[in-house]
């Protein structure tokens, strides 16, 4: 069975010798959260845009379960439609209520009819439970709400696979509980996800896998006891102790 | 004092229907060309953005008058084909707030360009689609003050259509000054009305800009 994305011998080269992403290699298979944490700036963002084809790659391999996206040829926005993205800002349609965020592709890039669309949108709205919040608009909602909202965006269209790009980081630190909660559920629910973040109770608590990011390459991968209890190399321990203290001074 | 001017009301109301015909077929339809240029000039690539901006240098570098002389005077002579001043009028003024316009549109299109535009594609959405349904949508409503100002700047400018041989209402005004010799009332009447008219189309864009402000946001334009 082909995986739900993976990607094989993938660059993304910035200027001349910034490598975003150096020949990384991965895959994710139905159902399972893997997670990439890392240092600001080794690229983990870009790795997220690449795979999403927001972002165009250099060289390498996407697949999207069999499909190749890298080929020319490709219909892109039918690809991206399969794929649901969650933004470190955020990035909500200002002009739009919660309702009309989630609705919007549902309407356009699904086709649907205008009733189903908001049916859809509402149920879910209520699974990031923000139903009772549809009709405010972007400005009138915390930091927390609107990421789930955009969780919501990213959900509807029922994709293969959710990529969150540390959904929690640009958050006060008293609204990041909720949205974790939000991906929570998700993970109870067989939610495919790759996540970028720092968070790591989340981790250790949904995670089948952890990896860890630096320079543009993924320098070790293990389940999150791996690296809670003894990761290999010497920048994978520096990096988990910083954390750990981190978390502990919070 | 302004007992005269009862004889003079059709002449007003032709010139000033006339004004107002020209303005706001200018104001729209420099607003459709305005936004297809600066759609043109983000995405055309560079052939098509050079071509833009030589476009828009060209009617914002030159006096509208010129435009109009060009148009309905030096260009039939390479032709051979008579024009219509009419449609010189009209297409000018559409030609130039469209050169205006595609500035305004840009400028509001880069402030809330890259995030929207990235967020509306990893929704599935088109760039096309983007741009329709979210990039747009923002856009005019950011700039509508602008779009404001545009629109009294046009107006003030058809005044000059008279040496077109066009009869606006400031060529009402010349008639009646030159017919009764009442040259004060006649122009602060003409004044009055001009001042009506552009109150009465910028009061309504105030209204739509509260009405369409998005929630929460303070847009300054």
């Amino acid at each position: 069975m082909a995986y739900v994305m993976e990607c094989k011998h993938l660059w993304k080269i910035y200027e001349q010798h910034l490598f975003a992403v150096k020949d990384v290699s991965m895959h994710i298979e139905k159902g399972e959260i893997k997670l990439i944490f890392g240092p600001s700036g080794s690229g983990k963002s870009t790795l997220l845009r690449c795979l999403a084809m927001l972002t165009p790659s250099d060289k390498g391999e996407i697949f999207l379960g069999d499909q190749c996206l890298t080929k020319p040829g490709v219909d892109l926005n039918k690809a991206r439609a399969r794929i649901g993205f969650v933004f470190q800002h955020i990035y909500l349609f200002r002009h739009l209520t919660a309702l009309g965020n989630v609705e919007l592709a549902l309407r356009y890039v699904l086709k649907m009819p205008k009733e189903k669309a908001r049916e859809q949108a509402l149920q879910s709205l209520r699974e990031v439970k923000m139903e009772e919040w549809a009709h405010h608009y972007p400005a009138q909602l915390s930091g927390g709400q609107q990421q789930r909202v955009g969780i919501a965006r990213a959900l509807a269209r029922n994709p293969d696979i959710i990529l969150l790009d540390e959904p929690t980081s640009a958050l006060d630190p008293e609204l990041i509980g909720e949205v974790i909660d939000t991906l929570r559920d998700l993970a109870k629910e067989g939610t495919t996800m790759l996540i970028v973040s720092h968070e790591m109770s989340f981790a250790r608590e949904v995670a089948d896998e952890m990896m860890f990011y630096d320079e543009g390459t993924i320098v070790e991968t293990g389940p999150p006891e791996h690296f809670f209890n003894s990761p290999k190399s010497e920048r994978a321990k520096k990096f988990m102790t910083r954390l750990i203290k981190r978390t502990h001074r919070e | 004092m302004f007992e005269f001017i009862a004889e003079y009301i059709p002449t007003i109301i032709d010139g000033l229907i006339l004004t107002i015909e020209v303005t706001l077929f200018g104001i729209f339809a420099g607003l459709g060309l305005g936004t297809l240029l600066a759609i043109g000039d983000k995405y055309g690539g560079k052939v098509v953005s050079s071509i833009i901006r030589i476009y828009v240098e060209f009617f914002r570098g030159s006096p509208i008058l010129i435009q109009l002389f060009i148009s309905q005077y030096a260009l039939p002579t390479l032709t051979h084909i008579p024009i219509n001043p009419y449609i010189t009028g009209f297409a000018v003024f559409a030609l130039n707030s469209a050169a205006y316009q595609k500035g305004y549109i840009k400028g509001a299109m880069e402030t809330v360009f890259e995030d929207q535009m990235m967020a509306g594609l990893s929704t599935g959405m088109s760039n096309w689609q983007t741009i329709r349904h979210v990039i747009l949508p923002q856009t005019f409503r950011i700039m509508i003050p602008a779009w404001s100002n545009e629109f009294c700047s046009l107006t003030k400018s058809t005044a000059v259509l008279g040496l077109i041989g066009i009869l606006d209402l400031t060529g009402a005004g010349k008639t009646m000054a030159g017919q009764t010799y009442r040259v004060l009332e006649t122009w602060i009447v003409i004044a009055v009305i001009y001042l009506a008219w552009i109150t009465l189309f910028t009061k309504i864009a105030d209204i739509i800009y509260e009405k369409k402000k998005i929630p929460g946001i303070e847009l300054s334009a």
